[in-house]
């Protein structure tokens, strides 16, 4: 049997021995030591006498004059204005802190997560609208039309006062109606989606015109020609592209219809 | 006049915003224990009232540095130790001879094994006191004041080594040579009892 060590009894008689249960058990079955362990708490129980001399109850007063002279007092400090409202201690001002900036974040991601989901709904409005009124095209299509209508016009001009006894002048007007007649079916192709029944209208007349001139059988002559402008109407035709080109030119500058009333 | 009903914390804030009074607050409410603790390290009255108020002029100076989260008494408390062994130390430094002292050869005859003094006369006379209190002294003042925190004080071995600015273990091993010295001084008191 191995014998308990005065740091071990020392340990249990201060209550920090890690192994009590042990401590005892020896304790119970070893005389030899159980008679030490009783002298050393015998000898710290006879320590506990050394008392400290009773003071006074106004000792504290006293202590408190005799040092209050010597001591400077700490200069007065001034709350800032931001810090009104908050805690005087320490502690609970860095907790109120703590709280501020927490709350800070909390507001910010919030407002981050309203922010994105507008913008979310914003896309998708724009989205389901786009292909109803595509706004980046519309000015493209203007644009073109207004071009084809101008050389529509000056064809048209040419057309009614051809000298129709010179060659010189009938073949390039003949190509010009090849030329006008292919950037014609492209318009009306564009135009059929713009539901004006009046462009679509015009522009179909001014496809047969058209397709009249280039096609002429044996070219043009005066005889063609004075058979087309009576037929075919070229001036009404050009009365119809004057009166579209002046539309047209007024959507392009404010891109709104005035015949429709709403925007291009 | 001082003013009595405030918290410690309240009377810090106070005084740290220049009320100078709040401190005799603090001082009344905690005189009496630093006091004992004082005494029960320095073994003398004077000095320990010396350290006391030793004690609340150092607290006072470092009052700045005080954490609010701390206990002011615990704060004040350690002050008070360091004041009573920084007092002890420079005592031991002025007295190169004293009765009782590990370096007095004549103690343990003069004291003890004096044939006309028998135990129920020393016991009478409170001459059991005095050798108690003289071995007290003989230990060293990290040993003595270890002794004192952990067997008059009832402070855990961590507020030990916390008050002596030592490791817990250092400070265990301190108060276990303090009582082993203490035992050995007074064995022969055992035997005469």
């Amino acid at each position: 049997m191995t014998h308990l060590t005065e740091v071990e009894m020392m340990e249990e008689v201060y209550g920090e021995s890690e192994n009590t249960a042990g401590v005892q058990r020896h304790l119970a079955a070893c005389s030899a030591c159980a008679e030490c362990f009783a002298e050393l708490q015998r000898d710290l129980a006879g320590l506990d006498r050394m008392e400290a001399p009773a003071r006074d109850a106004r000792y504290g007063e006293r202590v408190w004059a005799a040092i209050a002279d010597s001591l400077p007092a700490y200069a007065r400090t001034k709350r800032p204005w931001w810090a009104f409202g908050l805690p005087a201690n320490p502690w609970m001002r860095g907790l109120s802190y703590a709280a501020a900036c927490a709350l800070l974040v909390s507001c910010a991601f919030y407002a981050g997560r309203v922010w994105e989901q507008r913008q979310q709904r914003m896309h998708e409005a724009t989205v389901k609208t786009a292909p109803q009124n595509p706004p980046a095209r519309q000015p493209i299509v203007v644009v073109v039309l207004d071009e084809h209508l101008d050389r529509s016009e000056r064809f048209l001009v040419q057309l009614k006062h051809a000298d129709v006894d010179s060659d010189t002048m009938a073949s390039p007007l003949r190509d010009e109606a090849r030329s006008l007649l292919a950037a014609n079916r492209v318009c009306r192709k564009n135009v059929a989606q713009s539901d004006d029944p009046e462009l679509t209208t015009a522009l179909e007349h001014l496809d047969n015109l058209l397709a009249e001139t280039a096609n002429a059988p044996g070219g043009l002559n005066a005889q063609s020609i004075a058979k087309l402008q009576d037929e075919m109407n070229t001036n009404g035709r050009l009365f119809e592209v004057r009166v579209l080109r002046a539309r047209i030119s007024h959507r392009k500058g404010t891109g709104s219809d005035p015949a429709k009333g709403g925007d291009v | 006049m001082i003013r009595m009903g405030r918290n410690d914390h309240a009377a810090i804030q106070a005084v740290l915003a220049g009320d100078k009074e709040a401190y005799g607050a603090l001082v009344v409410r905690h005189s009496q224990t630093l006091f004992r603790v004082a005494y029960r390290i320095t073994g003398n009255e004077a000095d320990a009232e010396d350290v006391v108020q030793e004690a609340f002029l150092r607290g006072y100076r470092k009052l700045e540095g005080f954490e609010s989260r701390a206990n002011f008494g615990t704060w004040i408390y350690r002050i008070t130790v360091h004041c009573a062994l920084d007092k002890v130390r420079h005592r031991r430094g002025d007295e190169t001879s004293r009765v009782g002292d590990t370096n007095d050869p004549e103690f343990d005859q003069v004291q003890v094994a004096d044939p006309a003094a028998g135990p129920d006369r020393l016991l009478l006379s409170g001459e059991i006191g005095s050798m108690q209190l003289a071995a007290l002294h003989s230990l060293t003042a990290t040993e003595r004041t270890a002794f004192v925190l952990r067997h008059m004080e009832d402070r855990t071995t961590a507020e030990i080594g916390a008050a002596l600015g030592i490791e817990p273990n250092a400070a265990k091993q301190a108060v276990f040579r303090a009582v082993q010295k203490m035992r050995r001084r007074l064995a022969p008191l055992r035997v005469a009892t």
